[in-house]
């Protein structure tokens, strides 16, 4: 399957590529990773007129640090993600989360930019970006501005990115002392999207609750925080019993999409197991 | 084993490698020709309508489109295909090579572009025009079996292609009398072949010589010649075939499709070389498809759980259409079924049905279905008496006392082993101490499972077979040995290529039958030119059939070459000379010793020096034999598995899989494991993962590798083998052959397996994939019972032949 | 629809062709540089047949356009090893019959010469990981896997 023709644009700089983006809107499409955009393309299922090549712009790959957050490029690859020190020892959720992404290869090529503008309801970085309340810096050819993750995945592989927009960095919370984090997903195969992935990170003091983040993602068309569930938790007793109750809340609570190959009951008994995984193994990575 | 033979059964890796590891292979893409034109085909979106309107024009436009046909043209270029053989029951049926009237699947061409390179011909092939008007799609087999279904075939009175039974004994008698009549459903999904290089082919018309030279990569070189010459109305003289390497066949490479065809067509029409290139999607959506089975048993049993006679009812979606017989699954499973066990009354009925789907082609163990279905229906027999499983197989199972054994239909069982492979495997996997671990898991509210499935593989079929079948074409295999004046070894046979390591196998038949080194001797194959017109690969009948034409033909030129050494050397009596890796030796004195000749020195003679030849011999050293295997040959294996379930996901991890197989001699163990590997591979990928799905209007659900998932290295096991080797004592060097049985041993070990874990719960799985949504969906609400499990220490003890 | 003029560096030297952009690197290494050891087996980044390496790390050919590698260093299965001279992993695979039809395999090659420099020690479930996202139908994959500890060991060793 051959993709159809596009003209092709490679610029040097984040105003060129601006520029090309405005100038092209809406039918121009920035290339990151391609690991998503070109099989759509091959298949004749995305065919933009023209194609952005960011790859270039080696300035949009980094990871930061900027007071109490994580400044990461948007060009910065998922194999860089799960290897970083600092990504690693200040959001580990991010970490883990990418090192489930795909395979070896995929995570080489693939960005975090190129993800989360994607928005494939089962990814792994957008669950992710909701559940830790990350902050997306948009450009434009003649603005910025900051878009809350909550914000910015509008429906299955829709986001708030207007045409002529790019994600230039991600802002992440950085860990606070006596928080640990774990990710679980469940698929068919090594690599494959999540059928159900659960992300969660608990901060305890003293045994009770300070913060709870609870994120699920593949139940619909967007990944979701449980913040009601999760404010519910704020003082309570880190025990097994808690663990139990946040699991079961969850599988109630998540909204979940009726899907011909899976069950919406599935998929709700996946999200109340993995949930309790996932705090149980962050709670025993508190413990250590 | 190795004792008998100096080079059969050779350890040396492959010969074929190094060019396939650099990446100097020629497959079919590889093959560059000057001025070759692209085609691409534009298909049906529909699962079935009829054709209104075809309008090209638009596509025409396009700069570097050199044509666009449609398939009146391809009428006018080539015959109808024809599929009737005469057996009762089976509807002759003919096919178009590029539909005229109507589309019968969605991906079913309806026109092709001829344009100077591909991305240029899918531009063009998105701008024809087509205007179909829809019909109501079949799309499912019991939708089929409604008379009143829509015809997918107009000519045929139902969507009923084949009904075949037959009964044996009295089935009935023998139900009335049972102890108890155990009934199991097997329901198997529609699955694809997915050879990693999908299919392709180049057509190079020599107007001059009137002569089509069709590069394509086939199993079968000779039979799709004939069948490509026929269909163009050419003599099969004027058309040469030639397949490269190939990546992977498992059968979608044996039928000449209705795409090559039109390419060569085509080719000759616009007299400038053609070629296509097959991509995924077109693979996942239009090549062939198999397995889509449904089965039912009904087994009459005694108290100890001795069958005493066998119910069996298949019904088969076989899609639109046929590119094979469609009574194939009758005459081979429905045969076979019963495998090693004794059971005199049994009777089947099978029914293949058309549907609004891609044609069925053989998949790797077309027969996959028999040896799940046989002991599942042991496993069930098992569950419903109280019994140990295994118990229940040595009660039935023949031992080597019975044999040769004639089963219901008439098959005879000789030279195999089942018995010892099913004792070998469950010594290896330690079956009673399986069962305690499995009893103490169950406890911790963990489910362990172990499936056992014994498998008798129909390997090599003959002609004989095919005749009593009623299906055309013959079981031989033909070989050629030249030996060149330098003492080169040349070999070919009708064989073809498509990974199973071919040139290591056959070159120790060869070398083992001449007396020479493996590694001098030279295998060509696929190129219908040089080879001899044999049968092809298909089957399992690679090692028999190939290596065994192969190892006769060679013990001829043995026998020539020791004449005339013999005659060199002034001996009256060539016995007294054998040749060893290019050597002639002679016996003096009771010893061998070195005869001062080499096969090049022979050959020498044989070509320049004629007056130094024995009397009346012939120059050169060229031969030529065809061998017609035994109506049937087999090989069996026993296959184990153990599973962890995990009851919350349905989630399953196959802890542990081993296989006791007995394939006979062993052309090379190396390949021959490779086979297994790769064959219980395909089994239990087929088994967990893959699914051809339909939705009701027939929209193919599993269009790219996204949808039809098959098992990467992190879901399968590692594969322990153990090996076994009785010789049949009817073929070439005892040989019996495999490839096949490691898939239906995957599918009836794992699904076997999972029964054995779900057994606690009261519930068993009857289709695949064996989805975890699937499991979990027979475990929600239930609660494991009391399961005191099959009682080992029985077990223990093998059975007593009645 | 335009072609322009490319130009790629492809196991050392220097291929410039005309091509339109949407050119996929796969065909054009085939084409174009002559180089038809990278396979094309799914052309929508599944099966892993098509991986080179650029500028060291492995890349699914059939996902990259040909124009994007224009300053790179493209790595093929024909700067591996070669007649009489395979790579250790090479070696390891013919030893262990790790290949049966050889589709898959300059794929997997190329993804496990760059995945064993950065891991020259790697576990058997970091093997069966990497090549998770290389299909093989005719293997099972076994023997590939025993062929990467060898190959791995054998490194080790030498280095």
């Amino acid at each position: 399957m051959k993709p159809a023709a596009f003209e092709y644009f490679r610029p040097v700089s984040i105003e060129d590529a601006l520029r090309q983006l405005a100038g092209f809107a809406p039918e121009g499409k920035l290339i990151a990773g391609g690991q998503s955009l070109a099989p759509m393309m091959n298949m004749r299922l995305a065919r933009p007129a023209q194609l952005i090549d960011v790859n270039d712009l080696t300035e949009l790959a980094y990871v930061r640090e900027a007071g109490g957050w994580l400044r990461i490029g948007a060009l910065t690859r998922h194999h860089e993600l799960a290897a970083s020190a600092l990504v690693r020892r200040h959001c580990p959720l991010l970490a883990q989360a990418a090192q489930t992404i795909g395979h070896y290869a995929i995570r080489q090529r693939g960005t975090i930019g190129g993800s989360l503008a994607h928005a494939d309801p089962a990814a792994q970085l957008p669950l992710v970006a909701v559940t830790l309340g990350v902050r997306l810096h948009l450009r434009r050819q003649d603005g910025e501005r900051t878009v809350d993750a909550g914000d910015f995945f509008l429906s299955a592989m829709t986001t708030a990115l207007a045409p002529d927009e790019m994600i230039e960095w991600i802002e992440v919370p950085k860990a606070q002392p006596g928080e640990a984090a774990a990710f679980r997903l469940f698929n068919r195969r090594h690599g494959d999207y999540a059928i159900i992935a659960a992300a969660a990170t608990v901060e305890c003091e003293g045994g009770t609750v300070r913060r709870l983040r609870l994120g699920v993602g593949g139940a619909a068309a967007v990944p979701q925080s449980l913040r009601t569930l999760a404010e519910a938790a704020r003082g309570r007793l880190a025990d097994d019993g808690w663990v139990a109750e946040v699991a079961q809340a969850a599988a109630q609570q998540v909204a979940v999409e009726e899907d011909a190959r899976v069950s919406v009951q599935y998929r709700r008994e996946l999200t109340e197991l993995l949930v309790g995984r996932a705090l149980g193994r962050a709670l025993t990575r508190l413990r250590a | 084993m190795s004792e008998a033979f100096r080079h059969i059964g050779s350890h040396a890796p492959r010969k074929e490698d190094e060019r396939l590891l650099t990446g100097r292979g020629c497959y079919i893409d590889d093959i560059a020709v000057p001025g070759v034109l692209h085609a691409t085909f534009v298909r049906s979106p529909h699962a079935h309508a009829r054709i209104r309107s075809i309008d090209t024009g638009p596509a025409l436009e396009v700069p570097g489109v050199v044509a666009v046909f449609t398939g009146p043209d391809l009428a006018a270029w080539t015959t109808r295909h024809r599929m009737a053989p005469p057996i009762d029951g089976l509807q002759p049926v003919e096919m178009d090579t590029i539909p005229v009237a109507k589309v019968r699947f969605q991906g079913d061409p309806v026109a092709c572009v001829v344009a100077t390179d591909r991305y240029v011909a899918e531009d063009a092939a998105e701008l024809v025009q087509v205007e179909y008007e829809v019909l109501p799609a079949v799309t499912s087999m019991w939708q089929a079996l409604d008379p009143a279904s829509p015809l997918v075939d107009e000519t045929l009175p139902a969507n009923l292609l084949s009904h075949q039974h037959a009964a044996h004994g009295d089935v009935a008698a023998q139900m009335r009398q049972a102890h108890r009549v155990v009934e199991s459903e097997f329901s198997q999904q529609r699955q694809t072949h997915l050879p990693i290089e999908t299919r392709g082919c180049i057509g190079v018309w020599d107007e001059g010589r009137q002569h089509l030279t069709f590069h394509v990569g086939t199993q079968v070189p000779h039979p799709y010649r004939t069948a490509l010459a026929a269909r163009l109305r050419l003599a099969e003289s004027q058309v040469t075939v030639i397949s490269p390497d190939v990546g992977g066949g498992f059968g979608q490479k044996i039928a000449l499709y209705r795409e090559e065809l039109a390419v060569a067509a085509i080719a000759r029409h616009l007299k400038r070389p053609v070629r296509w290139r097959e991509d995924r999607l077109e693979n996942l959506l239009a090549s062939s498809q198999a397995r889509e089975d449904f089965v039912r048993t009904r087994a009459a049993v005694d108290a100890q759980g001795r069958v005493l006679a066998l119910e069996l009812e298949i019904v088969e979606d076989f899609g639109a259409y046929s590119f094979y017989p469609g009574n194939y699954l009758a005459r081979v499973v429905a045969m076979i079924l019963t495998g090693p066990y004794r059971i005199r009354h049994y009777r089947y009925d099978v029914k293949v049905l058309l549907s609004n789907k891609v044609g069925n082609g053989p998949m790797r163990a077309p027969m996959s279905i028999t040896s799940w279905v046989m002991e599942g229906t042991l496993d069930a027999i098992a569950r419903e008496l109280a019994l140990d499983p295994v118990a229940v197989r040595r009660i039935n199972m023949v031992g080597a006392a019975d044999l040769p054994y004639t089963m219901a239909t008439g098959e005879v069982l000789a030279d195999i082993t089942p018995r010892e492979t099913l004792e070998a495997a469950l010594a290896a996997v330690g079956y009673e101490a399986f069962r305690a671990r499995q009893r103490a898991a169950r406890e911790q509210g963990v489910y362990l499972g172990l499936g056992v499935c014994t498998v008798v593989e129909s390997t090599t079929y003959g002609s004989k077979f095919y005749k009593s079948a009623g299906i055309p074409g013959s079981g031989h295999e033909a070989a050629w040995v030249r030996i060149e004046p330098s003492g080169v070894v040349n070999a070919s046979c009708g064989l073809g290529a498509t990974g199973q390591g071919y040139e290591t196998a056959l070159s120790n038949a060869v070398a083992e039958g001449l007396g020479v080194a493996p590694d001098g001797v030279r295998i060509q194959l696929g190129h219908t030119d040089v080879a001899p017109y044999g049968m092809g690969s298909r089957g399992a009948r690679g090692g028999t059939a190939g290596g065994g034409t192969l190892y006769l033909c060679a013990q001829e030129a043995r026998a020539k070459v020791l004449a005339i050494a013999a005659a060199r050397l002034g001996l009256a009596d060539p016995g007294e000379l054998r040749m060893i890796d290019g050597r002639i030796e002679r016996r003096a004195g009771g010893q061998w010793q070195d005869g001062g000749l080499t096969l090049a020195d022979v050959a020498r003679t044989a070509y320049l020096d004629p007056l130094a030849l024995p009397p009346g011999m012939a120059p050169g050293l060229e031969f030529h034999l065809t061998y017609e295997p035994p109506p049937m040959t087999y090989s069996n294996s026993t296959h184990a598995c153990e599973v962890r379930l995990d009851p919350a996901t349905g989630a399953l991890r196959i802890e542990r899989y081993l296989v006791a197989e007995d394939c006979g001699t062993v052309l090379s163990p190396v390949v021959v494991e490779g086979q297994q590997h790769g064959a219980i591979a395909m089994g239990l990928s087929g088994a967990l993962f893959e699914h051809v799905e339909y939705d009701q209007q027939g929209q193919n659900l599993s269009g790219t590798l996204a949808d039809y998932l098959v098992a990467t290295a992190c879901e399968l096991p590692r594969i322990e083998v153990i090996s076994m080797h009785t010789p049949n004592r009817a073929t070439p060097a005892g040989v019996k052959g495999m490839a096949e049985g490691g898939v239906m041993g995957a599918l009836g070990a794992v699904a076997n397996a999972v029964n054995d874990a779900l057994a606690p719960f009261g519930v068993a799985a009857t289709r695949h994939p064996l989805t975890p949504m699937s499991l979990r969906e027979l475990l929600r609400g239930r609660r494991p019972g009391v399961a005191p499990g099959p009682a080992a220490a029985e077990a223990s003890r093998p059975a007593t032949i009645e | 629809m335009d072609r322009q003029s490319i130009t790629l560096t492809v196991n050392g030297r220097n291929f410039e062709f005309a091509a339109e952009p949407r050119k996929l690197l796969s065909d054009a290494l085939r084409e174009d540089c002559g180089l038809t050891g990278t396979h094309v087996g799914c052309e929508h980044g599944v099966c892993g047949a098509c991986t080179v390496l650029v500028d060291g790390q492995p890349v699914r050919a059939c996902l990259t356009f040909a124009i994007q590698m224009e300053g790179h260093e493209i790595s093929t299965i024909e700067s591996v090893g070669g007649h009489g001279a395979l790579s250790p992993l090479q070696q390891a695979l013919h030893e262990t019959h790790g290949l049966q039809c050889g589709f898959c395999t300059p794929g997997i090659v190329m993804t496990f010469e760059a995945f064993l420099r950065a891991n020259p020690d790697p576990s058997e479930e970091e093997i069966r990981e990497a090549l998770s996202g290389n299909l093989c139908r005719c293997t099972g994959y076994q023997n590939i896997v025993a062929a990467i500890r060898l190959a791995a060991a054998r490194i080790r060793e030498s280095a």
